[in-house]
């Protein structure tokens, strides 16, 4: 026999399944989808449904492979709610120490919860014969990207056409779990200090190898963990983010730029790295994360002037004094940072490529203008496709007379014609693309 | 240890009788090892031979929320104690996915032999109590969806042969 479903076990799994849906049948933001179920869960299992709802979303190409294969007719649209309940069952059998037959016996209970109890036999039935098939379906499915990569296949023959060598430890650098990276404010102590009072609160820790500024935690921890947070004394910040301010190299008095500043990570670098620069405009085209930069920038105790504006029509802000330094670390498709945002695996499109690429054009000819002689600008994304990077500054570099495209030979990752493209690494830094350039 | 197939109802196979276990030996003891095997991996909290076709009188079970207190029934015999009765929401391993209100006695004894074949009594209690009445029913060739109105029987019957039909 079986004993009648746990009354309070299908929450977490209702929750996950409704989040997992609104992302992957509405193109809802898991940073959006998953607040709105959190809040009906109880406060013990938020950490749970956060590991289902991320989990799920960074295999859900995979366990999408597999639901099709084991299904001889496909979900109705209508029932998104259990495909993505499925799923998140499917992850917690393959990837997780949860008990098969308690995920097998919550998914089923959720059926109820989802006002769906005639699913129950065939979510049971999927889940079991999942469980007795594994070894077939593994040779079945061998050669499906989807499966295989757990990436789109637009996405993985991308990864495979731009680095045809390196493609495949991208993809499962992507389908990794990302770590916490700190980045200690060199305004109110060093690393070494810092160091040495996290051993003192019991967190293991490491320096990181490129970022001098830079510590990467054994596992993450919330940051009311980490000793002097709230004084500012350090940030979270990914080391291949921490490399972009000592790139543009800040100088007293100089005035800077940080075009698409939200959440104002690299903004705070900026400041802490040299104090004594003149004036730091940071935009922003989004004026609630401005909200969030104040937070930030306060919490650092630096200054910087925000404007709420679209950074590439100039008219509407620039006052005319031209920048020493302009950081634009354009808007793109993170592609770099699958394994933070998985949900990016669902919710990027291949047409979204032209389209951001034409933003970071736009956004690169028109803040070029607003760049002293002299001055620098760096170019970066957290994107790992050609076509965001180096075919953007070289198309641009190649309309104009006066860009000089600098060097980067002391930079971590491999060198493009225009910059560095550092990958993600597994147990390491995000991917990244930088490109400095000098106005003559 | 062997994970075994658990048949589903409508399967006819359900409906034979056990035959008693007359010499408990290492041929029963793989037996009710494999049972809890396929028990634990399903999940259930109980198994009777008929359910993976074997048509002998043995039960495995286990109520512990821990899943670590398996008890073995072998030749089970239940002793109604009073007329009182309760409800539970029962689901079967041959009847997956489906959950109903069965009424049975609340106070039984259960005199039974263990997996070295020594006799032992208890007074079950609880989900105990309505989990060995139901696997004594199914050595009975009896299953739960046998209480319900046979409109509930007809409707559970057309869903699993659906279902079955789209898994197969």
């Amino acid at each position: 026999m079986t004993d009648a479903p746990d009354p309070r076990a299908p929450d977490l799994r209702t929750a996950a399944a409704r989040a997992i849906a609104a992302v992957a049948q509405r193109g809802q933001s898991l940073g959006t989808a998953l607040p709105a179920q959190a809040s009906a869960v109880a406060a013990r299992d938020r950490p749970l449904l956060h590991e289902l709802c991320y989990g799920t979303l960074r295999w859900h190409p995979r366990l999408a492979a597999i639901i099709a294969r084991l299904m001889a007719k496909p979900l109705k649209e209508r029932d998104a709610d259990l495909h993505a309940l499925i799923a998140c069952a499917l992850y917690q059998l393959e990837h997780t120490r949860v008990p098969p037959h308690a995920a097998i016996h919550a998914a089923v209970a959720a059926c109820a919860a989802l006002g769906k109890p005639w699913a129950k036999g065939l979510v049971n039935a999927l889940l079991r014969r999942f469980q007795r098939e594994r070894a077939p379906l593994d040779i079945a499915l061998a050669t499906d990207t989807s499966y295989r990569t757990a990436h789109p296949p637009w996405l993985a023959e991308a990864f495979r056409h731009d680095w045809p060598e390196q493609a495949e430890a991208l993809m499962a650098a992507n389908n990794d779990r990302a770590p916490m990276t700190l980045r200690v404010n060199r305004a109110r102590g060093t690393r070494t200090a810092y160091l040495e009072q996290l051993a003192a609160a019991g967190i293991p820790a490491a320096p990181t190898a490129h970022s001098p500024d830079g510590i990467r935690l054994a596992t993450p921890r919330a940051v009311s963990e980490l000793p002097g947070f709230d004084a500012g004394l350090v940030s979270v910040q990914d080391e291949a983010a921490q490399l972009c301010a000592p790139l543009l190299a800040p100088r007293p008095g100089q005035r800077v730029l940080d075009a698409c500043c939200a959440p104002g990570g690299k903004t705070g670098h900026l400041l802490e790295l040299e104090p004594g620069i003149g004036e730091l405009v940071a935009i922003d085209s989004d004026a609630e994360r401005l909200q969030r930069v104040a937070e930030n920038l306060a919490r650092l105790g630096v200054h910087a002037r925000l404007l709420a504006a679209d950074a590439g029509a100039t008219a509407d802000w620039w006052d005319g004094a031209p920048f020493d330094r302009i950081l634009l670390d354009a808007p793109c498709s993170a592609t770099g940072v699958l394994r933070r945002h998985p949900d990016i695996k669902l919710l990027r499109r291949a047409d979204d490529i032209v389209t951001l690429a034409a933003t970071q054009a736009r956004l690169l000819a028109g803040l070029w203008e607003t760049l002293a002689p002299g001055g620098l600008l760096l170019y970066a994304t957290c994107s790992v496709l050609r076509a965001e990077n180096d075919a953007v500054v070289t198309a641009f570099a190649a309309t104009r007379s006066d860009v000089q495209i600098r060097p980067l030979p002391h930079h971590p990752g491999l060198a493009t014609t225009a910059g560095r493209q550092w990958l993600p690494a597994a147990t390491g830094n995000d991917g990244f693309y930088y490109a400095l350039l000098e106005r003559l | 240890m062997a994970i075994l197939t658990i048949l589903e109802f409508p399967d006819p196979r359900l409906r034979k009788a056990a035959s008693p276990v007359t010499r408990v030996d290492d041929t029963v003891r793989r037996l009710v090892d494999d049972m809890l095997e396929t028990m634990y991996a399903a999940p259930g909290v109980g198994l009777a031979a008929n359910q993976v076709n074997v048509q002998r009188r043995v039960v495995v079970i286990d109520v512990s929320d821990t899943r670590n207190q398996p008890w073995v029934f072998i030749n089970p015999e239940i002793e109604i104690l009073d007329d009182s009765r309760r409800e539970y929401d029962e689901g079967c391993l041959s009847v997956p996915g489906f959950y109903e209100k069965v009424d049975r006695p609340e106070h039984i004894r259960v005199r039974a032999l263990d997996r070295d074949g020594q006799p032992f009594v208890i007074a079950p209690q609880d989900l105990m109590a309505v989990c060995i009445q139901h696997e004594v029913d199914h050595l009975n060739g009896k299953l739960f969806v046998d209480y319900l109105s046979p409109l509930k029987r007809q409707r559970i019957r057309m869903k699993l042969a659906k279902l079955q039909h789209a898994t197969a």
